[in-house]
């Protein structure tokens, strides 16, 4: 009796163990190099009677995710090709969590978003297929200034999509009302002064904050380039913990303290939603969002609504942001190319002047920017040109693998010091210290 | 005390049980309520108590907001597969830890009864590994099969077997009925009211789950309802709070109704653990 | 643990096996086999999705590892044990798991306690009464959790309004460091309340009357009742609650994910949701798989407790 229970316990680890070896090359036997597809387009059609099909995974929702599904639906109806199944994921840290734990299970989409800042950490990782057999020049198209963040080790792993720069809205309303200047001030001490001004109470409460930001790593990085400085550099060396990565936290806490600025309350993207739709109600005059959140602001707003540099300090200055295209490495080969050609369609002039009017994102293109339409919209809405404007004081975000991990990292303990739970240089130390660690 | 003095005393007790009962109970009419409103009325301070009209739309903005038909089913599938596979494994081991004698055998039912003890969330690091290095991630079998073999639910059955009366089986097995045929033409249906305890106990905890399918799965095709609904949340410039509970009356709702019609059964398949 | 169920056994679990070889039937060797075979199929999935697992994780936890990538792993020794050891946020982690677990099994008990004494009575209300506190206990707990989320709000959620009525400052609920635990802690208690308290009542139900019979014969006032009688016979019933509890606080998860996200600034931040963001947001395996281990021995030592106990209490009835 004893032996039976004994082999087959032996018996049922064995099958285990060979269970657990076997599989999982899968992932290993779909990746290819690209061949070359100077015709790439030509070759994509395999099997001219069914169309391939690609998926794509996306993270804009509301009216700019609604943009996305419209744009993909015109585009599986303009030609018998190709079919692009798009489905949301979430928001750029949930998209990002999906496909990385897609690829790793061997079934990951064949093109999505990826922020600017993590490109990095996706191509170190040998998710990201180079593009450059692909475009063969054709990314020459892009806005120069957008494209700080599409290569890695000199090899160009994404292209712009949907780019942002972070902006100052006001509501102009507000802004006229307490005799000021409606386009918003233009450097940290007007911005001071124009919170004080703009902000009201009633006994203890505060009805109105003048000024209001989520304490994101983001609007961080703004200001930190506006001070001069840099939050760390690809190479890995960490630059915030100096005077320029200090200032923007000194001005914040004590913008908080003298009651003119409110830090919304969330984690991540959930500050900013509080930050939004406290703008919407007129309980902020003026907030920090992205350009890619103008046209949803605009509707829902029944007041004025303005746009504006970030305020300078020594100087303006504005990470670049939103997400570029990429595609997966471990797809194969035919759905590669049509990944390609649904991208460089969706950066199509057309669809990037109409996904930019749409949605406030910057269209991604120099011959979109310079196209007649775009032009006349932004005569019309001069709102829509305030970000490719910034455009030339903006800096790249930084993309080094790490950032995926540091920039949450850095967001915490920042958090912290404007929470007031600790003092703002030991914030800095203990975030220096932990980016070292993650650096190496 | 006199009789004024009970009276009071029992008024002011079905004060506090209303007030108990409230405590509980109004959440929900609180997410039914809002899942009605418009979105001006949802962001109104102080918050008003009924909606001034009763907006359908929020259903069709939630059930539209993704392949909501996909998540029910994929719900549907996960719990019911589950049962039946628990079902087929659960009662020839419950059967042979109930009413034979071999050796090991209380070996292994201690080693099932160490299993009711681990919670999903301890192994499901190492389990994702295993189900990514067999490619079964973002399948439906990666929400059912882990779950195949339910020691609670053997627990009950073996409980259950062994409350049978010796004279049945006697009788069977003297009328030459094989050992398969006595379990499951027997045994089984004598164990009814186990079964739709554990039934129900299994099938409220899938159609519940969460943490699983969100860790296990990430394309829409296989994604449940829970997952689905908590997607919601997503939203540009604002959550949409009277959206977002109307997808929830979705997933609430079939639990309640089921509740509210067999409250002993469910609750008995509850407490039952701590017999 | 073997006496416990040898005591629990009843009557009948006569061998058919060796029946048949007493009848003379042929293969009676395939009687021998056949509970093995009904036994293997559980036995095999236990195996496959506990078991192993759980030696998996262990094996992982000496490596440095991530899930981009399963072919490179790094055997690191006890390098991850130390990382967690010296890292602040596993501490903040450790400790925020301990204060929330505190408070809810000590608050969840304690207040579902005095509420089953109150509600364990025979009149239909209190059906009802039971039926409601119970209800939270099935409903997916990411539906409570998004629906305390809307209700928490501090700018339009019910709670503050209900607070301004009362004439009470707003709370800030999840937006601040405290506060969020607490907010947590209070979600925790709402959902389980219903199910300690029947549990409870189960347990008083199963108390012989003629006790309560004999106390009032002695005139025994009622808090001597209770603290001699009604709690001493509880004690099982007590024990199992605290070991269920508290394993299930351990395993929170859910509300912190829907909810804080582990903040603000990591003060929600606990041991399952400290394994999902390591393994799965920073794709550090090594981190995750060692603080697995970790929730491993606690759930661990619980479980030991438990069967312990279960043990000696089939003996005491």
């Amino acid at each position: 009796m004893k032996k039976i229970s004994l082999s087959m316990a032996a018996c049922v680890l064995s099958v285990t163990a060979f269970l657990a070896g076997c599989g999982g090359n899968q992932a290993a036997n779909n990746s290819a190099a690209p061949a070359d597809s100077s015709n790439a387009s030509s070759q994509a059609a395999g099997d001219a009677s069914k169309p391939i099909e690609i998926d794509f995974w996306y993270a804009l929702s509301g009216k700019n995710g609604e943009m996305i599904e419209k744009q993909v639906k015109e585009f599986n109806e303009s030609q018998d090709k190709i079919k692009v199944n798009a489905s949301f994921q979430g928001d750029y840290y949930e998209n990002h969590s999906k496909v990385l734990a897609a690829v790793a299970a061997g079934n990951q989409p064949d093109v999505t978003q990826v922020e600017v800042g993590v490109i990095g950490a996706f191509a170190e990782a040998k998710v990201l297929e180079d593009l450059a057999p692909y475009a063969n020049g054709a990314e020459k198209k892009y806005i120069p200034g957008l494209m700080g963040n599409s290569y890695w080790n000199d090899k160009l792993y994404a292209v712009p999509f949907n780019r942002s720069t972070p902006l100052l809205y006001v509501n102009r309303d507000m802004l006229k009302a307490a005799g000021l200047d409606p386009n918003g001030p233009k450097t940290w001490e007007e911005l001071r002064q124009y919170a004080k001004a703009l902000t009201k109470k009633e006994g203890d409460k505060t009805v109105t904050y003048g000024f209001s930001t989520p304490i994101d790593i983001w609007f961080y990085e703004a200001l930190v380039f506006q001070s001069g400085g840099e939050v760390v550099t690809n190479d890995g060396q960490i630059r915030f913990n100096s005077p320029e990565g200090k200032a923007p936290l000194q001005f914040w806490t004590e913008m908080i303290k003298e009651g003119i600025m409110k830090a919304p309350p969330g984690e991540k993207y959930n500050a900013w939603d509080v930050a939004k739709q406290d703008f919407v109600n007129g309980q902020v005059a003026m907030i920090f969002t992205s350009t890619g959140d103008l046209r949803g602001l605009n509707e829902s707003a029944q007041f004025e609504v303005g746009t504006a540099f970030m305020p300078a300090n020594k100087s303006y200055g504005a990470p670049t942001g939103g997400s570029n295209f990429v595609i997966l490495a471990n797809s194969p080969e035919e759905e590669k190319k049509a990944a390609w050609e649904f991208i460089n369609w969706m950066t199509d002039t057309k669809q990037t002047v109409a996904f930019s009017l749409e949605t406030g994102y910057m269209p991604a293109t120099t011959a979109a920017v310079e196209s007649e339409e775009m032009k006349k919209a932004y005569e019309k809405e001069p709102n829509f040109e305030v970000a490719v404007k910034q455009l030339e004081y903006a800096s790249p975000r930084p993309m080094l693998p790490s950032y995926k991990e540091m920039q949450e990292m850095i967001m915490t303990e920042i958090q912290r010091a404007v929470l007031g739970e600790v003092s703002i240089d030991e914030a800095l130390q203990i975030a220096e210290e932990k980016a070292k660690k993650l650096v190496k | 005390m006199g009789q004024i003095g009970r009276t009071s005393l029992k008024t002011i007790e079905w004060i506090l049980l209303a007030a108990v009962a409230l405590v509980f109970v109004f959440p929900f009419l609180w997410m039914f309520l809002t899942s009605f409103k418009t979105l001006p009325e949802v962001f109104q301070f102080p918050p008003t108590l009924l909606p001034e009209s009763w907006q359908l739309e929020n259903f069709r903005k939630a059930w539209e907001s993704g392949p909501f038909l996909t998540y029910v089913a994929n719900s549907l599938i996960v719990a019911v597969g589950t049962l039946i596979l628990q079902f087929l494994v659960g009662v020839p081991a419950a059967y042979a830890f109930a009413r034979y004698r071999f050796k090991g055998r209380n070996l292994l039912f201690g080693l099932s009864l160490i299993a009711l003890m681990i919670p999903s969330q301890v192994i499901f690091l190492p389990v994702y590994v295993q189900l990514s290095n067999w490619n079964m991630i973002d399948t439906l079998w990666a929400l059912i099969l882990p779950f195949g073999a339910s020691a609670f639910g053997i627990f009950l059955l073996r409980q259950a077997f062994m409350q049978v009366p010796d004279e049945v089986i006697e009788a069977a097995r003297l009328d030459n009925a094989s050992e398969w045929k006595i379990m499951w033409t027997i045994m089984v249906p004598l164990a009814k009211p186990v079964l739709v305890t554990f039934g129900l106990f299994s099938f409220i905890y899938h159609w519940n789950d969460y943490f699983w399918p969100l860790i296990m799965t990430n394309s829409d095709s296989v994604r449940t309802l829970p997952v689905g609904i908590s997607m919601l949340k997503a939203s540009e410039g604002g959550k949409q709070w009277n959206v977002i509970m109307a997808g929830n009356m979705m997933l609430v709702l079939p639990i309640l109704a089921v509740f509210f019609f067999a409250q002993r059964h469910i609750i008995k398949a509850f407490i039952y653990q701590s017999k | 643990m073997r006496k416990a169920v040898a005591s629990q056994e009843l009557s009948g679990a006569i061998s058919p096996a060796k029946e048949k070889k007493a009848a003379g039937a042929p293969f009676a060797w395939r009687e021998k086999l056949r509970p093995y075979l009904y036994v293997t199929p559980a036995m095999i999935f236990f195996t496959l999705f506990f078991f192993f697992p759980i030696g998996y994780v262990i094996y992982l936890s000496f490596f440095d590892w991530t899930l981009l990538n399963l072919k490179a792993m790094d055997p690191v020794g006890l390098e991850n044990y130390t990382n967690l050891v010296s890292d602040s946020d596993f501490h903040q982690v450790l400790g925020n798991t301990f204060v929330y677990t505190v408070s809810t099994v000590v608050l969840g008990i304690g207040l579902s306690f005095f509420l089953a004494l109150w509600l364990n009575r025979k009149a239909r209300i209190y059906g009802i009464i039971q039926a409601a506190v119970f209800s939270p206990h099935i409903i997916s707990l990411v539906s409570v959790a998004m629906l305390w989320m809307w209700m928490m709000d501090t700018q339009y959620g019910l709670l503050n309004a209900i607070l301004e009525v009362i004439g009470l400052p707003a709370y800030p609920w999840l937006t601040e460091t405290g506060s969020a635990m607490v907010s947590l802690i209070l979600v925790s208690i709402w959902k389980g309340l219903g199910y300690n308290t029947l549990v409870f009542i189960a347990g008083m139900q199963s108390i012989p009357r003629d006790i309560y019979e004999a106390a009032a014969l002695d005139h025994s006032p009622w808090w001597r009742t209770l603290t001699r009688i009604t709690i001493p016979m509880l004690s099982p019933t007590l024990f199992f609650l605290l070991v269920i509890n508290t394993i299930s606080s351990f395993q929170v998860f859910d509300t912190i994910y829907v909810m804080t996200q582990g903040g603000p600034v990591n003060s929600t931040n606990m041991l399952v949701f400290y394994i999902y963001e390591q393994g799965m947001d920073f794709y550090n395996g090594g981190a995750a798989s060692a603080a697995s281990v970790v929730l491993l021995i606690l759930v661990g030592i619980l479980t030991f407790f438990h069967f312990r106990f279960m043990g000696k209490r089939v003996h005491y009835q």
